[in-house]
């Protein structure tokens, strides 16, 4: 088998994989008949979208496959991360006094599904916006800037979160 | 006997309302920052405060809340494409915003006094 192919194949699995386990949890039922009608349904939706879910291009397989223990551990520290900064701008909210600074920093990652990652995840954690990214050039709105340095406003932005990502894809 | 059953329903509604309490403060916080920061960027910002923290700090309290174990992972569902959705709403408003072209004011600032006019 040729190794476009298998890729090819690689990649309907996934997306089949997926879409059963999120069906079993939403469904909730465990007859015969709402499982086969469920797989069913996974199987043509993966035939039909797997090449929007898993793109061509990220072929190397730790780019796309999260690994297990740092996945389940990434959403406690995307978590405490919200609420430490939740509570700077409460601070901020209640004295009035901002900073506001648009920076523009790289990130290491060098997937897309990680980068994609740390932008949301910039986003999710209230004090700073990411406004756009660019392969690996984030600009992000931040509230309360300490500093204009580039490479130390990416280390103060991003901090754990992307050594979290890191962990989770490369 | 320690009737265990009891203690632990109580804990469990404790937990909840202190919760829903610290939820409150983020939302009015939010709501107060909306209004009181002078440009779209900064508001958007504030308004992150109510959108993220305080709906997180809610589905937290259902989760303390929840009956059954089915009901718990429903919530955990919800809570994990909260997780995606929400930055990525944020994220298409502030991106329009500097596609656009809009300048955000930068640089260290105070809120104005009462009655000046604000950009």
């Amino acid at each position: 088998m040729r190794p476009r192919s298998l890729w090819k194949l690689i990649r309907v699995a996934a997306t089949f994989a997926v879409l059963a386990v999120l069906w079993l949890l939403f469904s909730g039922s465990l007859e015969p008949a709402a499982i086969f009608a469920g797989l069913c349904c996974s199987l043509l939706i993966a035939s039909i979208s797997y090449d929007s879910f898993i793109e061509e291009h990220e072929a190397a397989r730790n780019s796309i496959f999260p690994r297990l223990l740092p996945t389940l551990a990434y959403p406690f520290v995307l978590v405490a991360a919200m609420y430490a900064s939740s509570a700077k701008v409460l601070a901020s909210v209640v004295t009035g006094r901002v900073n506001p600074r648009v920076v523009h920093f790289r990130s290491r990652l060098r997937s897309d599904l990680a980068r994609v990652a740390l932008a949301e995840a910039i986003t999710f954690t209230p004090g700073t916006i990411s406004m756009d990214l660019d392969e690996d050039h984030f600009v992000v709105h931040w509230l309360n800037a300490t500093t204009r340095h580039s490479a130390r406003a990416g280390d103060e932005v991003k901090g754990t979160l992307e050594a979290a990502i890191k962990r989770i894809w490369v | 006997m320690i009737d265990w059953q009891g203690i632990a329903g109580l804990a469990r509604e404790i937990a909840a309302t202190v919760l829903c309490a610290a939820a409150s403060v983020f939302a009015i916080a939010g709501t107060v920052g909306v209004f009181r920061f002078a440009d779209p960027y900064t508001r958007l910002q504030a308004s992150s405060l109510t959108g993220t923290t305080a709906v997180f700090t809610i589905l937290l309290a259902s989760l303390a809340l929840s009956p059954s174990v089915a009901v718990a992972a429903r919530v955990v569902v919800i809570m994990v494409f909260f997780l995606i959705s929400n930055p990525t709403a944020t994220h298409i408003i502030a991106r329009y915003a500097w596609k656009s072209g809009l300048e955000p004011a930068t640089g260290p600032q105070k809120r104005g006094k009462r009655g000046k006019r604000r950009p």
